[in-house]
């Protein structure tokens, strides 16, 4: 039951940062401006992702505490410093790998 | 060739078009809306617990973990709080650049264990407040970093 719920919490941030990166997109463009048919299309795939993070994210907070799966929006940040190291090939700062570790202790002290 | 330029009179922006009182705002309902389907989850249960077995279209919404807290208004509002500050986002994320607007509205989200200490009554043991500190002090050292490697992801 531990190990499920602690999957779903990181599935989730997993499913968040994917929808916040369609936001970012749509809303501020990384090569000059698009069609409002292409941001249209972010759009809806950034709500599309957050409906369902919504409804597992309701799911789990109707069965543990808040206080419990609040650490997990930790890795959010955290998994967007390792997407950043894999797909812009830039090497991470210490500050940020520390920090990184940091939110992983956080989370194996709330859940031990 | 001489260039000659006009100055055009900027209009002043109306006050809610702030970038910085939007992120605020936007920060806050983020937060309330998560402590309001906390609320409306656990008031949710309550609901299920007293329905027993019922069936039809009630009863897909008491069983179905993740839809049963639909039942309750609490959710509703949470659902509410969200999209204003989504909008609220979506709205900053054209004007400030991430490595201001992300951090800041991280930091407001930090509010959300001590509302749910405080506005919740949720009981939490002081192992579960180091664990917090522990993670939010991590949050904050990534924040800066992570807001400057997102604007290019």
């Amino acid at each position: 039951m531990k190990i499920l719920v602690i999957s779903l919490c990181i599935f989730c941030q997993m499913l968040l940062l994917t929808g916040q990166l369609f936001f970012k997109h749509a809303m501020a463009p990384a090569t000059g401006m698009h069609s409002r048919r292409h941001m249209a299309k972010l759009l809806t795939c950034g709500i599309f992702t957050n409906a369902i993070y919504f409804f597992i994210w309701l799911g789990l907070l109707e069965q543990n505490p808040l206080t419990k799966i609040f650490p997990f929006e930790g890795l959010n940040p955290a998994m967007m410093a390792i997407l950043a190291w894999i797909v812009l090939k830039e090497r991470m700062s210490l500050t940020a790998f520390v920090g990184l570790l940091l939110v992983c202790a956080g989370i194996s002290v709330v859940w031990s | 060739m001489t260039q000659t330029t006009t100055i055009v009179p900027m209009p002043r922006a109306a006050w809610f078009l702030n970038p910085y009182l939007q992120l605020v705002v936007g920060g806050i309902l983020d937060a309330t809306g998560e402590l309001l389907l906390k609320h409306g989850a656990d008031a949710a249960e309550r609901i299920v617990k007293s329905a027993g077995d019922a069936g039809g279209f009630f009863g897909f919404l008491v069983h179905t973990p993740g839809v049963s807290g639909l039942l309750s208004g609490w959710t509703w509002l949470g659902i509410i709080s969200y999209i204003v500050g989504l909008l609220c986002w979506l709205s900053v994320l054209r004007t400030l650049p991430l490595t201001i607007a992300f951090p800041i509205l991280t930091v407001l989200h930090m509010l959300v264990p001590v509302g749910a200490q405080f506005l919740l009554h949720e009981v939490v043991p002081m192992k579960r407040w180091v664990g917090i500190a522990i993670a939010a002090a991590g949050i904050l050292m990534i924040l800066k970093p992570v807001a400057a490697a997102e604007e290019k992801l």
